[in-house]
Formats: structure tokens, C-alpha cells, sequence
């Protein structure tokens, strides 16, 4: 659905993104991840055919990027990092004026069925500008998605919302993801992206990683059981001499152990500790979070750069 | 066509709610027909024909005020308005074009410019007619006819065109408003001069004008286009 080879975007001296190679598919939530400055930004810009780009070509929903872009901006809604709507006029008038220049069919009836679609029917003739945070938030995805675009490129959706809100907001990306619809989706919440996103790149001015979370988090830092024990003896993490355990680590009252397959090992290994006379309490799955993995990468890349 | 429609239907709904825009498009009108019609009846009552000169060339001054002064109140709030209410990214994402969203913008402001004007030289009419029993026949000669008709659009253009560019410079609409009240000087000067005349206002004046104002307005298109794209909008404006 997305496709960028060598797309690069320059400002005088400055790369904001650099060579980036791309592949989002139809249907899939795509995390796009960086630090602030990263360039996640202009990359929207140039997919959603805002800005040009310096070198390097694109795709967006199987329109070429440069040569049709009006037809791309047809076929993608934005979210922009701020909701941008007029404040002068009602929460109504603002979908139906994006509708109408759109082109969509009934603008009334469109916009309609996103105001109760987000719960803003009640607030329909409201001015924009006198609606709380989360409401112009919320109307501004409904306005993003009027047009059933088949690209939706949001940025920070989730990040001025209160816990309902938020929530609404990721089931119905959820909901977005069952209908078909390609989201990228650029977010500082890795919690949330991790929740998701089918993959996600990480990015600093040029692609650092892109795949599933769980997948680069075992790339990154492989499949670890946490054995936490009764009463760990000294030198115990040394006496499990078994082949599969790569390492073993003692941390507190635990073993933090590498393993290759622990569905097929755990047990053998918790039968050598009993073996050994060292009770058991419990065991568990080390999960390394998004953000460690996304900390851990970007630290690497700044020391390389 | 229709996404033009669209544009300047939504950027008049949002000048009727903005108090700054309306004072300046029905309220400044009110007070220039007034001052004119004052001129209309003092020039009627004057015996000197030097004063009366002076009276009706000052008081078609106001009717080339308008096309200046109401331009720059729509055009300033409406792109200011749209940085400071961040809406100008939302807009550029949709298949709106270039030559659209520019067009929009100027004609949203010329086009009332213009209907007032002309509205108002209607009233100035009605009024002198009403106060002094006749219709001036000054304000109907070919250089008023020219002056109100040829040289309003080209001041409102020109007025616009000014406002556009200082607008994409400025973030904040009182700042815009200052800088754009001093560019629009090389369009009022004539004017002035004007009033200082002991003779009408004739043709050659007129066309002198009209042709700097054409000129002037030719090159700030240019400029003003350029400034009007996507990638400038998005990367260039502050």
C-alpha cells in the first residue's frame, strides 16, 4: 500500500530523512517510531504528497508520488500533530467543509455518522473552539477519515486524550485494521504501538529497524525464563550445566536464564533445579518492553553516528 | 470550481463570526458613506468652485479607501487565522489545489470588498439625492465612473496581493494588520493626491494610476503565487 525506495528529503544542509526504503502493506498498522526531529514528520508529508521529496521515489495507495498527487491526498486522510480545526465554526460545519472539498457524496450525512460515531452528536452546533481537548481530538480523526481514505496517516493520536478517550481511539484503529485500512501510525507511545502495531520501524533520520515488536525483541534480546526460586543457594546459576541454557544470571531471589526454544526447555529446566534441591516458587517469560528495545536501539545508533 | 466554491463559502462563515472582520466590512462602510454624503451636501451649498472640487474629490476618496481596507481585514484573519488555528495542514491534505486555495483566499476578500464598495456609492448616491434633491452630477462622470468601476478591483487586487504576502510572513494577525496598513500606502498616495487637486479628477489621472496599480499588482501575483504552494506553506512560513 506504501512503498518508498531511496526517499529522501533535504533543507539546505540539513537531512531530515535520508534514503528511507519502505514496505506497508494493505491492512496493516504500521508504528513509525524516533525521537522528536527524527524526521517522522516531513516523511508523512512527502507520503501523504504535502511536501516533495529531494531524491527517491514512492507509492501511496498505488498512486506514484510526484506524479499523482492529487489523487494520493484523495485516497489518505492526515491527523496532523495538532487537530487543526476552525474554531470559529461548529463541530458540524468543520466535517462538512473537509467532506465537500473531499468530494464525498451526502457531506451531511457523513459527517453525521462520525459525530455520533465519536459520541459529538450532542455537541454538533458547538464551536469548534469551545470543545474540550479530547473532543477536537476526536474530531479531528473523524474528519481524517470522512472520506474512507485507504491510507490513514496519523501522528500522535492518543497523545492529549484522557484514558476513555485514548481508548476509543485505539479501538477504533483496531476497528480500522478489520475494515482493511492501511494505517501508519507515528507515535511516542511505545506502550500503544506496541499494542497495535503488526510492525513497527524505528527511525532517526534514516531507518534504523523495521518488523514485528515481539519478532525484534527476541532479535534483539532473545527469549529469557525468569526462575524465581525458594531459597537460592550460592553458586547455584553455575551447577545448571545444561547444554540448551546460554546463560544464566542471578538477580535477587531469581535466575534470569537464555534459553533457545523455552517452550521445549523450561521445563527440563525446572526439573534440573528441583534435581539440584532448590525449590521453585514461580516461573515467567522475561518480556522486554518496546521501549527498552526502542532505548537500547537508538542509543546504539547515536553512538555509531 | 466546486472545491473553490467550497473554499470561499467556508471563509465568509468564518469572516461573519470574527467581530474584527465584520467592524471593518459593515461598520467602516457605514461611517465612509456618511463622511461622503457630508461632502456631497457641503459641496451642494458651497458657491466656491474651487471647494466644491476639493469637497467631491475628497469624498471619492472613501470610495477608494473601501476596496483597500476591507481586503486587508478578510485576508489577514483568514491566513493568520488559519497558521494560529494550525488548520493549514489539514486544508493542504486534502486534493484542494495551488491555484484553488490562493484563489480562495483572494477573492474571499476581494469579492465583498467590491459588493460594499459598490454598495456603498449606491447609498452615497441615494443619501445625496435624498439631502440635497438632486444626484451630484460630478459622481457620475467618466472619471467617477472609471475610478469606482476600473480602479476599485485593481486597488482591492493589489490591496490582497500585499496582505498575502505580509500574512505568510506574520504570525500574528495584528502584526499582519500594521505591516500590510503600510504596504498598501503606494495604493492610497494617489488618492491623496486626490484631494490636494484644485481641478476634477479626470481620465489621465485614472489611467496613470490604473497602470501603476496593474504594473505593481503583475509582479506581486507573481511573487504572491509562488508563496501559495504546498511546499512553501509547509516548510517557508512562519
Amino acid at each position: 500500500m506504501i512503498t518508498a525506495r531511496g526517499l529522501t528529503r533535504r533543507f539546505g544542509d540539513l537531512t531530515a530523512v535520508d534514503r528511507l526504503d519502505l514496505d506497508v502493506r494493505k491492512g496493516e498498522v504500521f508504528g513509525f517510531l524516533g525521537p522528536n526531529g527524527a524526521g517522522k514528520t516531513t516523511t508523512v508529508r512527502m507520503l501523504a504528497a504535502l511536501i516533495a521529496p529531494t531524491s527517491g521515489e514512492a507509492s501511496v495507495a498505488g498512486q506514484r508520488l510526484g506524479r499523482e498527487n492529487r489523487e494520493i491526498r484523495g485516497r489518505v486522510g492526515v491527523l496532523t500533530e495538532t487537530p487543526g480545526l476552525y474554531r470559529r465554526l461548529s463541530a458540524r460545519d468543520n466535517l462538512i467543509f473537509f467532506a465537500k472539498l473531499h468530494r464525498v457524496a451526502d457531506p451531511a450525512g457523513q459527517a453525521e455518522r462520525y459525530l455520533r460515531l465519536f459520541e459529538l452528536w450532542d455537541r454538533r452546533a458547538a464551536a469548534a473552539g469551545s470543545l474540550s481537548k479530547g473532543m477536537r481530538q476526536k474530531l479531528a480523526i473523524a474528519r481524517a477519515l470522512l472520506h474512507e481514505p485507504e491510507v490513514l496517516f496519523l501522528d500522535e493520536p492518543t497523545a492529549s486524550l484522557d484514558p476513555e478517550s485514548a481508548r476509543t481511539v485505539r479501538d477504533l484503529i483496531e476497528s480500522l485494521r478489520s475494515k482493511e485500512r492501511t494505517i501508519f501510525l507515528c507515535t511516542h507511545n511505545l506502550d500503544e504501538a506496541d499494542r497495535l502495531c503488526d510492525r513497527v520501524a524505528l527511525f532517526n533520520q534514516r531507518l534504523i529497524v523495521v518488523g514485528e515488536p515481539a519478532r525484534l525483541r527476541e532479535e534483539m534480546y532473545g527469549r529469557r525464563t525468569v526462575v524465581h526460586l525458594v531459597d537460592p543457594r550460592p553458586g547455584i546459576e553455575d551447577a545448571l550445566d545444561l547444554s540448551f541454557v546460554k546463560s544464566v544470571e542471578r538477580v535477587d531471589d531469581a535466575l534470569v536464564v537464555s534459553l533457545t526454544d523455552p517452550d521445549r526447555e523450561n521445563p527440563l529446566l525446572v526439573e534440573r533445579l528441583v534435581e539440584l534441591g532448590v525449590g521453585v516458587r514461580y516461573v515467567n517469560e522475561l518480556r522486554m518492553s518496546l521501549e527498552d528495545l526502542y532505548l537500547d536501539l537508538m542509543e546504539d545508533d547515536d553512538a555509531s553516528s | 470550481m466546486h472545491r473553490l466554491r467550497v473554499l470561499l463559502l467556508k471563509e465568509w462563515r468564518e469572516s461573519l463570526r470574527n467581530k474584527m472582520v465584520l467592524f471593518g466590512v459593515i461598520f467602516l462602510p457605514l461611517f465612509f458613506v456618511a463622511f461622503s454624503v457630508y461632502m456631497g451636501i457641503e459641496a451642494g451649498r458651497t458657491e466656491d468652485p474651487v471647494a466644491q472640487i476639493v469637497l467631491f474629490n475628497t469624498s471619492l476618496i472613501y470610495f477608494m479607501l473601501l476596496p483597500v481596507i476591507i481586503p486587508l481585514a478578510i485576508a489577514v484573519y483568514s491566513i493568520v487565522g488559519e497558521k494560529d488555528q494550525a488548520t493549514l495542514e489539514p486544508l493542504l491534505a486534502t486534493p484542494i489545489s495551488d491555484l484553488e486555495l490562493f484563489l480562495g483566499k483572494a477573492l474571499a476578500s476581494v469579492i465583498p470588498a467590491l459588493v460594499v464598495d459598490w454598495l456603498a456609492f449606491g447609498a452615497f448616491l441615494g443619501a445625496t439625492r435624498l439631502f440635497v434633491g438632486a444626484v451630484p452630477l460630478q459622481a457620475l462622470t467618466a472619471p467617477w465612473i472609471a475610478s469606482i468601476f476600473g480602479l476599485s478591483p485593481l486597488l482591492a487586487f493589489f490591496s490582497v496581493l500585499v496582505t498575502m504576502l505580509v500574512s505568510s510572513r506574520a504570525s500574528d494577525a495584528r502584526a499582519a494588520y500594521q505591516f500590510s496598513s503600510f504596504a498598501v500606502l503606494p495604493g492610497v498616495i494617489p488618492l491623496i493626491v486626490y484631494s490636494t487637486r484644485k481641478t476634477l479628477v479626470d481620465l489621465v489621472l485614472v489611467g496613470i494610476e490604473g497602470a501603476v496599480l496593474l504594473a505593481a499588482s503583475v509582479i506581486l501575483l507573481y511573487f504572491a503565487i509562488r508563496v501559495f504552494s504546498r511546499e512553501q506553506i509547509l516548510t517557508r512560513w512562519k
